[in-house]
């Protein structure tokens, strides 16, 4: 017998594909949202807004990730933007190597901001970088106020915390403030906002949060 | 779940270096995993069980060695979590969730940074080369 060492890294592996997509993101200034969150916490129709109030001002374009991707993409092509749909098949996440497939379906020199829509899982996601320069999770009240405490990794390295349908946490007998704490117990610098699809300065938030990134790409690529 | 998809490629590597050195079957795998990894050692070894079903590593050992996770504060501090440092609380939920909690810089309190725990490698793997006699 005999030891051979490898030290083969699994997820370094994928973290050099998420550098190379984000270098091609970068030399095309596409300012790139990975929007991770568990299924039915509404993370299509945060993207949706942010789509139609964004797509006039900034050439748009979505990569939907599912396990059926045709759904979402669907609705968000509706909005007339490019969308690629990426199945995910029996996987529970994208991965470097799915996004930098689907770069290669999107006209790169023609968009200002590129949203990617993860499969919904609050776990798996968390391990793969896809080359995003925003990782920005999405919970809702619906899911119940422990669910943060339950998965805090992707809390911990979230860049962005989205904390939606607050209008009906009374319903659901559920405290938004103390999911907010939550998060912020785990990743005290995260900004974390409070959502509703009918409350319309609350999408405001969630919209201008993504167009300072745009901006702040557009500048740091002028200098 | 995504212990299968890294059981393939775990599968994959090690096969491709086993061939290249000439093996006739491999005898262990032995991984490092980091506490913070969203993987399960239990869940990985059997996916790599059944992967390898038919293969020269069908009887092949699974050794996972976990890692602690380890921190960087930028008061300068670094160090390593051990396990006297996580799951001292009984009401928290899960093991990911004490270690987590305990990722405080000792010296200051701050937020500290993860630098290590999370990681997924293949360590090494023991073949055989000859036909035992
Ligand atoms: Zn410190």
């Amino acid at each position: 017998m005999h030891v051979i060492h490898m030290g083969h890294d699994v997820f370094k592996a994928n973290d050099k594909i998420a550098e190379k997509n984000r270098k091609t993101l970068d030399k095309h200034r596409v300012f790139s949202v990975n929007v991770m969150g568990a299924i039915g916490s509404g993370k299509t129709t945060l993207i949706e807004e942010a789509v139609r109030h964004l797509k006039e001002k900034y050439r748009t374009a979505v990569i939907a990730g599912d396990v059926i991707a045709e759904m979402d993409a669907s609705r968000f092509r509706k909005l007339g933007v490019p969308t690629i749909p990426v199945n995910t098949g029996k996987e529970c996440h994208l991965d470097a190597k799915l996004v930098e497939k689907a770069l290669n379906d999107i006209d790169l020199d023609n968009t200002d901001l590129l949203i990617i829509e993860n499969v919904g899982n609050l776990i798996c996601p968390v391990d793969f970088k896809l080359g995003e320069h925003l990782r920005a999770v999405v919970v809702s009240v619906t899911e119940g106020d422990d669910i943060i405490l339950k998965h805090p990794m992707i809390f911990k390295t979230a860049e962005l915390a989205v904390i939606n349908k607050v209008d009906i946490a009374h319903a659901v007998d559920v405290d938004a403030e103390k999911m907010r704490d939550d998060i912020l117990s785990l990743n005290p610098d995260v900004p974390v906002i409070l959502t509703s699809k009918h409350d319309w300065e609350s999408l405001e938030t969630w919209i201008s949060f993504i167009e300072l990134g745009i901006r702040r790409a557009q500048e740091a690529q002028r200098k | 779940m995504h212990e299968y998809s890294l059981a393939c490629e775990i599968f994959e590597q090690v096969i491709s270096t086993a061939e290249a050195h000439g093996a006739l079957e491999v005898r262990h795998v032995i991984l490092e995993m980091g506490r913070l990894a969203h993987a399960n050692p239990e869940q990985l070894s059997f996916c790599f069980k059944a992967i390898a079903e038919g293969s020269i590593a069908e009887n092949a050992e699974f050794i996972v060695e976990m890692i602690q996770p380890s921190l960087e504060c930028e008061c300068g501090y670094t160090g390593t979590l051990d396990k006297t440092q996580a799951g001292k609380d009984d009401e928290l939920l899960s093991e990911l969730l004490e270690y987590i909690s305990a990722l405080e810089c000792p010296i200051c309190g701050k937020n500290a940074r993860i630098t290590g725990g999370r990681e997924l490698i293949i360590k090494s793997i023991d073949i055989e080369t000859e036909v035992e006699k």
